[in-house]
C-alpha cells in the first residue's frame, strides 16, 4: 500500500514538474520576462524541452527505481517512506537546479540580444475590474470552522468515555500507531490543528483576494479574462482543500471518540480518497487553469498593439523566484515558475501568513 | 477601462495616473458618481506604492475633480453647469502658455498650433466635432 501511494505521488510529481513550462504565460521564461515580440524564439523553446526531458528522465529514474526497491525486496514499513521521500526530493532538487542554469542562460540570452529595449514599459490596470472578481468571500472559508469548534464542544462532552490512550499519528493502513496519554489537550491536538489549517486557509484567501491583477500590456483583454478566472479558480481550489480536510481531520476525531465507528475498510479508504481527489484537482488546476489562467481559451481578441512592453520586474524576482518588493501593497503574487502563488518576501504579513500557523502545528505537536 | 502608466518614464506615476484619470472622465468612460477602485486596490494592481496613488487622487481632489469621501473611497464630481470657475480658467492658462510658447519656438504657427488643438479635443470628445 505504501509503495503504491508513493509510487503515485512520484509519477505525479514527475508529470507536473516536467510539465510546468508549458502552464506557464509565455511571456515570463525561466523567471525573466520576455517581451511578447520574442516570445517564440528558437533558443527559449529549447532551453523548455531540454529542462522537461531531463526533468522526465530523472523522474523516470526514480519510478523505476522506487518500483524495484519497493517491490522487488520485502522492504521494511519506515524503509520505503524514506526511499520515497528521498525519490521525490532528488526529483525536485534536479529540477532545481535545472531551473536555476537555464534561468541564468536566459537572463543572458534576453542581455544579448537586446530584447524590449526600444519598447516602451508600461503597467496596465483595469479600474473595472473589481466588480468582476469571483473569488469566494472568506466568510464561506471561516464555515467550516464552525464545524471544527462543534466538534471540540462534543469532544470536551465526551472526555469522560473517551479512550486512555489518544491516537496521534496514523499509518497508511489507516489505523493508528503513535499514541499520547489523554488529557484536555491532547484529546483536542488534532482539532486545533485543523482549526489553525483552516484559519490560515482564511487569511490566503482574503490577502490573495487583495493581492494585484499583473495584466498583460500587450494582451490586455485577454489577461484580464485568464486573470480573473485563475483567481476563481484558485478559490475554488482552496476551498476544496479546506472542506476535505475537515471531512479527513473530523473523522478521525469521530474514530478517536467512538473507536471504528465505520469500520476499518473506511480508515483506510477515506484517506486515499483525499490523496486521490486533491491530486485529481492539482492536475486540473494546473493543466486547465494554468498559471494566471494561461491555458484558459478566452473568445475575445486584443487590438494590435505595438512599441509597448511590460514592465520588467525582474529586478524584484530573485533568482527569478523569490519575490521582495515593498512598493507593492500585495501580499500574494503568482509564481513564476510553477502554478499558484508565492509571498511577496517585501511584506512582513506575508511571512506572518505562513510561518505563524506552522508554528503553532509545530508547537501543539510537540506538546503532544 | 484600461490605465496605462510608464514607471520608467520622467513623468512621475502619480501624474500620469492623474492624467489618465482625468482623460477617462473628460472621453465620458468613467462618469459622474462612479466609484474610483480603492487606494489599495489599484496599487496592488499596478505594483506601485500605495503613496502614488494616494498622491494622484488628492492631486484630483485638489482639482474638484473626484471626491474623497473617508471610508468609502474616491468617487468622480459632477462636470459642472456653469462652466468652469475663474480660477480655472486661470490654471489652464498658465498650463498652456509654456506649451504653447515652446510650440511657437519649435516653429510652428497659429493654425497649426489650433488644429492640433482641435483634433486633440475630436479625440476626446467625439460628440463635438
Amino acid at each position: 500500500m505504501t509503495v503504491s501511494i508513493f509510487l503515485a505521488n512520484i509519477v505525479f510529481l514527475t508529470l507536473i514538474q516536467a510539465a510546468i513550462p508549458r502552464l506557464l504565460k509565455k511571456s515570463i521564461v525561466f523567471g525573466v520576462t520576455i517581451p511578447e515580440v520574442n516570445v517564440e524564439d528558437q533558443k527559449l523553446s529549447t532551453y523548455k524541452k531540454i529542462y522537461s526531458a531531463i526533468t522526465l528522465l530523472v523522474g523516470l529514474i526514480g519510478i523505476l527505481l522506487f518500483a524495484f526497491l519497493g517491490l522487488g525486496k520485502q522492504l521494511q514499513e519506515e524503509k520505503i517512506v524514506i526511499t520515497g521521500l528521498i525519490v521525490q526530493f532528488s526529483i525536485l532538487f534536479v529540477s532545481m537546479i535545472l531551473y536555476l542554469y537555464f534561468h541564468i542562460q536566459t537572463t543572458k540570452r534576453k542581455r544579448k540580444m537586446k530584447w524590449g529595449e526600444n519598447l516602451k514599459k508600461v503597467r496596465v490596470a483595469d479600474l473595472a475590474r473589481r466588480s468582476n472578481d469571483e473569488m469566494l468571500p472568506s466568510i464561506i472559508f471561516a464555515l467550516p470552522m464552525a464545524i471544527t469548534i462543534g466538534l471540540i464542544v462534543y469532544t470536551i462532552s465526551q472526555y469522560s468515555a473517551m479512550p486512555d490512550m489518544i491516537p496521534t499519528h496514523w499509518g497508511p493502513n489507516g489505523q493508528p500507531d503513535a499514541f499520547t496519554e489523554k488529557n484536555p489537550f491532547s484529546v483536542i491536538a488534532l482539532l486545533l490543528i485543523l482549526l489553525v489549517m483552516q484559519g490560515m486557509m482564511v487569511a490566503i484567501n482574503t490577502f490573495t483576494k487583495k493581492s494585484g491583477v499583473k495584466l498583460n500590456a500587450t494582451k490586455r483583454n485577454t489577461s484580464r479574462i485568464q486573470q480573473l478566472s485563475f483567481r476563481k479558480y484558485t478559490s475554488w481550489f482552496m476551498f476544496l482543500t479546506t472542506i476535505l480536510l475537515t471531512i479527513l481531520f473530523g473523522f478521525f476525531q469521530l474514530t478517536t471518540i467512538h473507536g471504528e465507528f465505520a469500520g476499518s475498510m473506511m480508515m483506510m479508504v477515506l484517506p486515499l480518497a483525499f490523496l486521490l481527489v486533491i491530486l485529481l484537482a492539482t492536475a486540473l488546476y494546473a493543466f486547465k487553469v494554468g498559471q494566471g489562467g494561461s491555458r484558459i481559451r478566452t473568445e475575445v481578441i486584443d487590438e494590435e498593439t505595438t512599441g509597448i512592453t511590460d514592465l520588467d520586474d525582474d529586478q524584484y524576482w530573485k533568482a527569478g523566484v523569490f519575490y521582495v518588493n515593498k512598493n507593492d501593497p500585495s501580499i500574494f503574487v503568482e509564481k513564476r515558475f510553477g502554478v499558484g502563488w508565492t509571498i511577496n518576501f517585501g511584506n512582513p504579513i506575508g511571512y506572518l501568513i505562513l510561518i505563524g500557523p506552522l508554528l503553532i502545528i509545530f508547537v501543539i505537536s510537540f506538546l503532544l | 477601462m484600461f490605465i496605462q502608466i510608464e514607471p520608467t518614464s520622467e513623468i512621475p506615476i502619480y501624474t500620469q495616473l492623474a492624467n489618465q484619470l482625468i482623460e477617462l472622465i473628460a472621453t465620458g468612460t468613467l462618469q459622474t458618481s462612479e466609484a474610483l477602485p480603492s487606494v489599495r486596490s489599484l496599487a496592488a494592481d499596478l505594483g506601485v506604492n500605495m503613496h502614488t496613488v494616494n498622491k494622484a487622487y488628492h492631486e484630483l481632489e485638489k482639482k474638484n475633480i473626484i471626491q474623497i469621501i473617508p471610508k468609502s473611497g474616491a468617487v468622480v464630481n459632477e462636470i459642472s453647469s456653469t462652466g468652469p470657475s475663474d480660477s480655472q480658467i486661470e490654471h489652464i492658462k498658465q498650463v498652456m502658455k509654456p506649451l504653447i510658447a515652446e510650440s511657437i519656438v519649435y516653429g510652428m504657427d497659429k493654425k497649426q498650433i489650433l488644429s492640433i488643438a482641435t483634433s486633440l479635443i475630436s479625440g476626446i470628445r467625439r460628440d463635438e466635432e
